[in-house]
């Protein structure tokens, strides 16, 4: 009788990750979190910790609503999704000015911006509210990958065309030689941003993956 | 006997059940109650409220320390000699081998993209030895020239007075394309000056 | 202690040099979503501009009498927040009790508004730049001329877009995104105005 729920629970925690990491990416499919994709997108660095802070508030957002699900009045449901994400949003901006000063300066206001972002308060009303802990925790973790990667996705073409070479955390990876001298450094602006996305999104349509509008 | 274990045990399981019913009705009476939602957010601001705090706390001295930091290193820039530092209220006096050989403050200006934090490193005759820009948020490769030395090195061995762009008679030449940024800079430094070389005076009496 | 640039400089940084979405990237999803039909386009700007403005002010009061004086500026996320969401839903309700038809023509858009990057991206820009309040306000609406101005342009375009035939994988969204790119190139030739 007990081992029935365990197996089926384990397979649904793994199904909800999967999920969000591919059929339901945030950034290529839902087409939700534009504004840091493609505002940070200009160094790994910044990707990688734009991508930390996310799935940080996701995770935390998301275990607390699905906690408070079932004593939160409908009448006042997204005040309080906001107020626990602003939360979470603060303490990560306080967190990160303390101990990465250099990764807080270069994602700014964008940092702040989180708390905006379309996926958080998309899953909190759509899922964290509606399902177990549990769940809610695979759910973060699948969203919060799908989003990393394509984070990663865009990052590495940007810099490695706009920069001609690949500087993690410091340490240079490598350095292709020829684009390095003159690298496009369009691919590190704004236009370049759009068209990167842009291209992107066309290929994951082209893969048969993108919601058709 | 067993029927008394066995009553007893069914009264048992009714009371259980009973005070069951009765939370899950005390439960459902709290839930449906017209203030319920309101002073539910409110419970939930207060918690999120003194988490924000709590963190603040923890995290305001990291962040204060570290600003601390870079302006000394900063300063040693401007003062390669420099050994030890006293602060002040408003400035920091720079020793090397146990002789004051100038002083640093901040200056702080508006530019075109936010606000702009200056070192200032004085002489002892109230010279400037030197600036550096610590923070700024100018527009890159136009605003951010301030904090190359072609444009900071304009600054030193200027008087007060002489800090202000040429074109208002003073000796700073500003950046093409970065007026305001370049103003913005000689002004708050020309400003900070006037203010903190008489509260230097001052001590040294 | 504010900061010394003139209302123009703002104004006009806001609108054209700093251009909200297409240099800052903000306000992405109402102009992907939107821009395909002019009308809709110049009242999803109108009220986008009006909304910024009503936020930026409200914004910057709180930030100016009461975050700064008190030293809590890291409560600003939460306070912004509740206060946008709140004033857009004051906005809402009142539009609808005394003009119906600015109702149907703006209302949809005002609850997407609320989580919109740009409104609460201009509070944050605003106590970023240290505006005081008639900056914050000049700012707002600086960026929101700005922005309703490229979504004109950008419905313009993609209206005639509709009509030709580009490969099936670009059609939509994708070639929404190249346009926009060239957009930006365009708009970045304004850099050293000022």
């Amino acid at each position: 009788m007990t081992e029935q729920p365990q197996i089926s629970n384990a397979k649904k925690f793994t199904k909800e990750v999967l999920k969000g990491f591919v059929i339901a990416n945030p950034v290529f499919v839902l087409v939700l979190g534009l504004c840091p994709a493609l505002a940070v997108t200009i160094s790994i660095d910044n990707a990688l910790g734009m991508s930390a802070g996310v799935i940080f508030v996701l995770l935390g957002s998301n275990i607390i609503i699905s906690l408070i699900r079932k004593i939160t009045p409908q009448l006042v449901r997204i005040p309080i999704f906001i107020v626990v994400i602003a939360t979470f949003v603060t303490i990560l901006s306080l967190v990160f000015e303390a101990y990465f000063p250099p990764l807080y300066e270069s994602l700014g206001i964008y940092l702040s911006l989180i708390v905006v972002n379309c996926i958080i308060l998309g899953r909190a009303e759509a899922f964290a509210s509606k399902n177990t802990v549990m769940l809610s925790i695979a759910d973060a973790i699948g969203i919060g990958l799908g989003f990393t990667a394509a984070m990663l996705i865009v990052s590495l073409i940007r810099e490695i065309l706009g920069t001609g070479k690949l500087t993690v955390f410091g340490y240079t990876l490598f350095s292709i030689p020829v684009l390095s001298e003159y690298p496009l450094t369009f691919f590190i602006m704004p236009p370049g941003a759009f068209l990167v996305l842009g291209l992107l999104l066309a290929l994951f349509r082209w893969l048969g993956v993108l919601k058709n509008e | 006997m067993d029927n008394n274990i066995k009553n007893n045990k069914n009264n048992k399981d009714i009371k259980n059940s009973k005070s069951a019913n009765n939370k899950a009705k005390f439960a459902e009476k709290i839930l449906q109650n017209r203030f319920y939602p309101l002073v539910f957010l409110t419970i939930i601001v207060f918690i999120s409220v003194s988490m924000v705090m709590a963190v603040n706390n923890i995290t305001e001295p990291v962040i204060i320390a570290q600003r601390d930091a870079e302006i000394i290193s900063q300063a040693k820039v401007i003062f390669p000699d420099m050994d030890d530092y006293v602060p002040r209220d408003e400035y920091y006096e720079i020793f090397s081998g146990g002789e004051v050989i100038g002083y640093a403050f901040i200056a702080t200006g508006q530019g075109y993209g936010g606000e702009i934090t200056i070192l200032v490193g004085l002489n002892t005759d109230f010279t400037i030895k030197g600036i550096t820009i610590i923070e700024n948020t100018e527009t890159p490769g136009l605003g951010t020239k301030i904090t190359e030395s072609s444009f900071t090195g304009q600054f030193a061995g200027l008087s007060s007075g002489d800090v202000s762009l040429t074109k208002e008679g003073g000796e700073i030449d500003a950046i093409t394309g970065a007026t305001i940024s370049s103003k913005a800079v000689t002004d708050a430094v020309q400003k900070e000056m006037e203010v903190t070389i008489p509260v230097i005076k001052g001590d040294l009496e | 202690m504010n900061s010394s640039a003139s209302l123009i400089t703002i104004f006009i940084g806001m609108a054209i040099i700093n251009n909200m979405i297409l240099t800052q990237f903000l306000g992405l999803c109402p102009f992907f979503g939107v821009s395909k039909k002019l009308s809709n386009a110049i009242s999803m700007g109108i009220a986008v501009t009006f909304v910024m403005l009503l936020a930026a002010t409200a914004t910057s009061v709180i930030y100016n009498y009461i975050l700064v004086p008190y030293e809590i500026e890291f409560m600003d996320i939460i306070i912004y927040i509740l206060v946008i969401a709140a004033l857009v839903q004051i906005v809402e309700i009142t539009i609808r009790r005394t003009n119906i038809i600015l109702y149907n023509a703006l209302g949809i858009y005002l609850p997407l508004i609320t989580t919109n990057c740009a409104v609460l991206g201009i509070a944050l820009i605003n106590a970023t730049n240290n505006y005081s309040i008639a900056q914050s306000m000049v700012s707002a609406l600086g960026a929101g001329v700005g922005f309703t101005l490229v979504l004109i342009i950008m419905s313009g375009i993609r209206e005639r877009l509709e009509l030709g035939e580009a490969p099936k994988s670009l059609r939509g969204l994708p070639v929404a995104f190249v346009t926009a790119a060239l957009l930006a190139l365009a708009f970045m030739g304004f850099s050293g105005l000022l």
